[in-house]
């Protein structure tokens, strides 16, 4: 029988993998937002574990919201970022240190 | 209930040997005598001068971004078809306010000629 | 061990493989189809338990709109990978560090011996006929209609920003409006008669061709 824990402790590994993943990559914004990504994954993991173990819907409406949510980030985040690249030809975070755009 | 879900299971074990097979036959069977000439770049003999990548136009990008937001609404309208005869009129009133939102963005965006193709 | 457990383990398995992998990958093209297979093994593991809408929705609206978004914006980037890599060993092991950190604190918290089976038993399976999708739409647009319209401004933010951040007009570009040509009248818009003078052709000069429209005397203009 799975357990409750057993989908918890993988929501947490998939957390601490993309939370390695971005001090690993910390100069490669799209990587950033791609590790940002699995942190939400992990997180809907959680919320659809506790969902169907508790017998509650309103985890998997919140997870609902959530990939909305993430969806619109990921399109403004990729917007934002190829402009970014459009006017300094670099998606190195470090060299993003000006505030004039 | 899980039971249904065999037959995918099935299938996707199926198409995973599938492209599985090939791979493995081909270094299995295939002979192979690495040399520096085969190995070399035939064309022209010239060192590749940059990568072979080829850039996309960011009109792709917009129309993919476009999409994920009308993916989005479709996947909100399921469940509401699903369930509208239990909801009645206010259900439809719901929706219609959730997508008249919606078509503001798309006479934006339709105004801005971001779907036109230059 | 049933054979859901088993199930589990191995798209645990896959999962966490391709989540090491993203956060790995040289190359930003692997690193997005590693994460596709992520979100994959994900919506699987969804499936086991009864979540089934929600594994549907993260195929098709994750795997088949914002990856593929991702791989749009890596394939349209030329990014020289290598300077990006430059300092990946230098922080390896802080990264390495805080993950084993937090690992082991989650697993003291979230451990079996809290949210064990014990604690938390396995929910009976739903009967036949019941329909995950239905009882998420009942509540959906019951309970959480006003959250339902607010996701709809999120949506039309999205999509307000991103043309307003990328679109961009080319001032030399050439195309055609077929609007504009459909809609021109039959007459002086479509052609326009220019009067001119017949050039007188030098008799020395051979000619060439013999047809008609060869004949310079003839080549006058045709109006409508």
């Amino acid at each position: 029988m799975i357990a409750l824990s057993d989908y918890l402790m993988l929501g947490e590994l998939l957390f601490a993998i993309a939370l390695a993943g971005i001090f690993l990559n910390r100069k490669n914004l799209i990587l950033l937002l791609m590790c940002i990504e699995l942190m939400l994954l992990a997180v809907n993991m959680n919320f659809v574990a506790f969902s169907h173990f508790l017998g509650d819907g309103a985890g998997q409406i919140f997870v609902f919201f959530i990939l909305t949510v993430a969806a619109a980030e990921a399109a403004i985040g990729l917007a934002i970022l190829v402009v970014l690249f459009r006017n300094r030809g670099t998606i190195n975070v470090e060299d993003l240190d000006m505030l004039k755009g | 209930m899980l039971e249904d879900y065999l037959h995918i299971l099935i299938f996707l074990v199926v198409a995973f040997l599938i492209g599985l097979a090939p791979r493995v036959m081909g270094s299995l069977l295939g002979p192979r005598r690495p040399g520096l000439e085969k190995d070399s770049p035939y064309e022209c003999g010239f060192e590749a001068f940059e990568n072979a990548r080829m850039k996309f136009d960011v009109r792709y990008y917009l129309v993919a971004i476009l999409f994920i937001i009308f993916d989005l609404e479709i996947a909100f309208l399921f469940p509401w078809a699903v369930v509208l005869e239990e909801l009645g009129l206010g259900g439809l009133i719901a929706m219609v306010v959730f997508l008249g939102i919606l078509v503001v963005g798309f006479i934006y965006e339709w105004r801005k000629g971001a779907l036109e193709w230059e | 061990m049933g054979f859901e457990k088993f199930l589990f383990y191995v798209f645990a398995a896959i999962a966490v493989f391709a989540a090491g992998m993203v956060v790995t990958r040289r190359n930003p093209v692997h690193a997005v189809l590693y994460l596709v297979l992520a979100f994959v093994s994900s919506a699987a593991l969804w499936l086991l338990i009864e979540a089934e809408f929600l594994g549907i929705v993260l195929v098709l609206v994750y795997v088949g709109a914002v990856m593929v978004l991702f791989l749009f914006v890596v394939m349209m980037l030329d990014i020289e990978v290598a300077a990006l890599r430059a300092q990946f060993i230098r922080h390896l092991p802080l990264g390495l560090v805080i993950a084993a950190v937090m690992i082991i604190n989650m697993v003291l918290v979230v451990g079996p011996w809290n949210f064990g089976l014990d604690s938390f038993a396995k929910p009976v399976p739903q009967p036949e006929g019941y329909s995950n999708t239905t009882v998420l739409g009942l509540d959906l647009f019951r309970t959480y209609l006003y959250q339902f319209e607010i996701a709809a401004v999120v949506l039309l933010v999205a999509i307000v920003a991103a043309i307003r951040l990328t679109l961009r007009r080319r001032a030399n570009t050439k195309h055609q409006e077929p609007s504009e040509q459909v809609r021109v009248r039959k007459g002086p818009e479509r052609i326009r008669l220019v009067a001119m003078r017949a050039e007188a052709v030098p008799a020395s000069v051979p000619r060439i061709g013999s047809g008609p429209g060869a004949d310079p005397n003839d080549a006058k203009e045709q109006g409508e």
